[in-house]
């Protein structure tokens, strides 16, 4: 058996990183830290008119109709280049989660902002409506009739909300077990998503890492080719490649429907996270005092990795979710 | 209005570039589009959208029957495509590649025939003004802007000091510059939509075009290498260097 992506994937691939080449350059990421967004100016229009923002609704709600198999490398783009928009939270979670439940999707270029655990809601002061778990109901809300307090980041262009609603706020759309597994399944879309943006900021991590260390010299060689830097790049692109195929499994396993695919999102999760992070930790000391300032854009993909590696679960709490299942098992 | 778009499919230019031991660019493996065909896509299609209907076909001659680049430009929305592949082609010289490319043009009906004003790889120049030639149509070159009149064609012709306002008659041959727009990013419809679109596969035979041999009368004798840029200066201050940077911008002609 054969497991590779098809044409179209690579193709759609290739048009997402085009397009994000184009319009979320780390001048981008770095200006939706201090804008009063924190968003991207252009891309996510874009995005929304190359249909990224849409394209998990089946065809006849205006989607496209493309399952985990078809999005995880689009994410994995969007993690590549630290673009600054809610694309898990709209087009792969709250998208798809409210279409399930029969509710009228906000049309791109809205966004979706989620509220499905404790915690705090990314962007939802932009956001068109706000999909909140509240007890055992999961309600539709209007972002502006809720009280919304901005929560420190360590990555800026990562809006945080606390979220303040009224008793019976917004529209009840599910209830009781219907909600539970609504939810559910869109926290493994979620956790997938987050781990594959992380597969592709780690990848630009080492990239940007390796051409560093390729062009520093320091007593007249470059300071790559000394073994204490390689061997620890060497280590981060084993732990990206070991966290890899976990990604495109689990995406197999949500599409296929596969009675484990939770535990193989958790797998995944856990592992691309560790290769993140591990990543970041390794850029910055091979980048030397340089990967400390504001100024050098390494910071800019650290700080994503740390946020994304602790959103939609945690590696401890999903390495717990697949000792849970084994020890069933 | 029906639109011809010559498109040529390149090894990626971000990417290492081999020759081949007779001179000739390597390219096997993935081609992508032009970026500069990209430009004369976008304008066809936006010529089309403005003129209520029509058909952009797009029109290539590449090797190994590779289609990656014509796909691009099908999913960014050209109707359909015409891949010229022949074994005998690999090296054409210009001449010869104008005409094929005028012999696969010559099976559609057209309005209107749009190439980049050079390839990225080969850098002649000289294909769409060939083209022209051998279809007997008027070549307008060097468009940044195009207009279109009933049967007249009006283009702002890019020169060193500004622009020349050109004007033909329908139909005719433009090589546009880049930037004369922006072209559009495909959608994933048009991605997913573009592997249905006819796509025909013709050799230098169905063509009945003949050739006289195949690098007519051009011939690579020797490559080099681009010269290394020379170092820089370095000047230790000894709180005079400001003069010899003033003497160096006066000798620039800078100031």
């Amino acid at each position: 058996m054969r497991f590779a992506f098809d044409d179209d994937q690579i193709d759609l691939r290739d048009a997402v990183r085009g397009l994000l080449a184009d319009t979320c350059p780390p001048e981008t990421v770095r200006t939706a830290w201090s804008n009063s967004t924190g968003r991207s100016d252009a891309a996510w229009g874009a995005l929304a008119d190359m249909g990224v923002v849409s394209m998990a609704l089946p065809v006849d709600a205006g989607g496209l109709g493309l399952g985990a198999l078809d999005w995880v490398l689009v994410l994995e783009e969007t993690g590549r280049v630290a673009l600054p928009e809610p694309v898990v939270e709209t087009a792969v979670v709250g998208a798809p989660l409210l279409h399930a439940l029969g509710c009228d999707v906000p049309a791109p270029p809205a966004s979706i902002a989620t509220l499905l655990d404790s915690g705090a809601s990314l962007y939802a002061d932009t956001a068109e409506c706000l999909v909140v778990l509240d007890g055992d109901a999961l309600r539709m809300v209007d972002p502006s009739t809720a009280r919304l307090t901005a929560e420190v980041s360590v990555d800026r262009s990562r809006r945080l909300f606390a979220v303040e609603m009224a008793a019976g706020a917004g529209t009840v759309v599910a209830t009781g077990p219907q909600a539970r597994d609504a939810v559910a399944a869109a926290r493994d879309r979620g956790a997938l998503a987050a781990a594959a943006q992380l597969i592709g900021l780690a990848e630009r991590m080492l990239a940007t890492t390796v051409e560093y260390v390729s062009v520093r010299h320091q007593f007249g060689k470059p300071v790559g080719a000394q073994q204490a830097l390689k061997h620890k790049l060497a280590d981060v692109a084993v732990a990206i490649e070991f966290a890899r195929p976990l990604v495109y499994r689990a995406a197999w396993s949500l599409d296929a429907g596969d009675p484990d695919s939770a535990v193989h999102v958790s797998m995944a999760k856990s592992q691309a996270s560790d290769a993140a992070e591990l990543a970041a930790r390794h850029a910055l000391q091979c980048h030397g005092a340089i990967g400390y300032s504001y100024e050098c854009d390494l910071h800019l993909f650290m700080k994503r990795a740390w946020c994304l590696a602790r959103s939609w679960g945690d590696a401890r709490s999903h390495r717990d979710r697949v000792a849970a299942a084994v020890v069933d098992a | 209005m029906n639109i011809v778009v010559l498109v040529k499919q390149i090894p990626d230019p971000a990417g290492p570039q081999e020759l081949n031991a007779d001179h000739t660019l390597k390219r096997e493996g993935k081609l992508i589009l032009d970026e500069s065909d990209s430009y004369g896509v976008e304008i066809a299609l936006q010529l089309r959208e403005s003129a209520g209907g029509g058909d952009v076909t797009l029109v290539s001659m590449a090797p190994n029957g590779e289609t990656s680049g014509l796909r691009t430009a099908l999913a960014m929305g050209a109707d359909d495509a015409i891949l010229v592949g022949d074994d005998a082609l690999p090296g054409a010289a210009a001449l010869t590649t104008a005409k094929v490319l005028a012999g696969a043009i010559g099976r559609k009906q057209y309005d209107l025939v749009i190439g980049a004003v050079e390839s990225s790889d080969g850098y002649v120049g000289v294909v769409p003004a060939m083209i022209a030639e051998l279809l007997g149509l008027p070549s307008l070159t060097f468009a940044k802007k195009i207009d279109i009149d009933g049967s007249v064609i009006r283009i702002e012709r890019q020169t060193e000091a500004g622009y020349d306002e050109v004007e033909g008659a329908l139909p005719a041959l433009v090589s546009v510059t880049a930037g004369v727009v922006e072209p559009r990013y495909p959608s994933f419809k048009g991605i997913m939509a573009a592997k249905k679109k006819p796509l025909e596969q013709v050799t230098v035979a169905d063509l009945g075009v003949s050739v006289p041999g195949f690098n007519g009368n051009e011939e690579v004798t020797s490559v080099e290498d681009a010269p290394a840029r020379a170092a820089g200066e370095k000047i230790e201050d000894d709180g005079t260097a400001f003069e010899r940077i003033v003497a160096f911008l006066d000798e620039q002609k800078v100031l």
